[in-house]
């Protein structure tokens, strides 16, 4: 742990983390940055999550959709993750000493990514029947859960501080 | 309106809904839930008509499969978002920039819905015209400028007021 906040407290004073800090206009284009990213990660994500509970319309597959989706939903996570990681550099050792922000990263946003390749990769066996398989609905809400948890540790990274 | 925003700041639901921390929570949670639904799935057909996302795929299939969950994440981001203004709605009617945040919506939403008519039209239509593929783009250029906006409107009310 010492050696993490160590590295934080060195990532909060370079260079560019503290222009982002001392800067009245930059820190919220940082926050646009992230937010974007995430708009069209979480969006799409949540749209082929809901295909694949049958919720909604069905002029796609959920694998037409999933393919569909595909660049642009790992556009938006790198958008969101480099936005995210010059977030983080602002305050890191606060972050890092935050119980809320460890379990987002350390556990559920792993948990999170491994399922979404996993559904991506599972997506046009479990729809190539007319029907949504059994599976597909299981997966489509386990990721909608964990992506739901991600969002919620996020909400109380304020709180828990 | 400031009446109408002191009474509802007392509103007994509203009140409860705010003043409890796991309720806050689930209401904030929704709220930005929704929010990406409606901008990422919005953002996404506004690329598809600019020809950058999904080429090979149909572009009437992507928007019909997508704008209900559009319309639907906007149903939910406006519930949530009317319970977390009622809270403080005083302050938040009195902040010039949510008053530009809620224009900048309703000017993304009154685009997004001129994209669907526009792209429904020509699904609807043998013939495609050059112009209106043009119209469209367009349309979908300037929603999706205005779904950015949306987004920043959205952070510079926290920033700019500590609200939200």
């Amino acid at each position: 742990m010492d050696l993490l906040l160590n590295f934080g407290r060195w990532l909060q004073n370079t260079t560019w983390a503290l222009s982002i800090t001392g800067s009245d206009w930059a820190y919220p284009f940082v926050q646009l940055i992230h937010f974007s990213g995430l708009s069209l990660w979480i969006g799409t994500i949540l749209a082929v999550d809901f295909r694949l509970l049958g919720i909604g319309r069905d002029r796609q597959t959920a694998a037409q959709l999933s393919d569909s989706v595909f660049a642009w939903n790992w556009a938006g996570f790198a958008i969101a993750f480099v936005g995210g990681f010059m977030l983080f550099a602002c305050s890191a050792e606060t972050y890092l000493r935050n119980p809320a922000f460890l379990v987002k990263l350390g556990i559920l946003v792993p948990a999170g990514l491994i399922c979404h390749i996993f559904v991506q990769r599972k997506s046009r066996d479990w729809t190539t029947a007319s029907e949504l398989s059994r599976a597909a609905r299981i997966a489509g809400l386990v990721e909608l859960l964990l992506w739901l948890s991600v969002a919620a540790a996020a909400v109380l990274i304020p709180t828990v501080g | 309106m400031i009446r109408i925003c002191e009474w509802l700041e007392q509103v007994r639901w509203i009140v409860a809904l705010n003043s409890s921390a796991t309720s806050a929570v689930i209401v904030e949670l929704i709220h930005y839930l929704s929010f990406f639904l409606l901008v990422g799935t919005i953002v996404f057909v506004d690329l598809r008509i600019l020809g950058v996302a999904a080429r090979k795929q149909s572009l009437t299939a992507i928007a019909e499969q997508l704008f209900p969950l559009t319309w639907l994440g906007l149903l939910f981001v406006t519930l949530s978002g009317f319970v977390l203004f009622a809270g403080d709605a005083t302050a938040f009617y009195r902040a010039d920039v949510f008053q530009w945040k809620i224009e900048v919506i309703i000017a993304a939403v009154i685009f997004g819905l001129l994209v669907q008519w526009q792209v429904s039209r020509e699904a609807r239509s043998s013939r495609r015209s050059l112009t209106g593929r043009t119209t469209t783009k367009l349309l979908a250029l300037v929603s999706l400028v205005l779904w950015i906006g949306a987004i920043l409107a959205s952070l510079e009310v926290a920033a700019l007021t500590g609200l939200g």
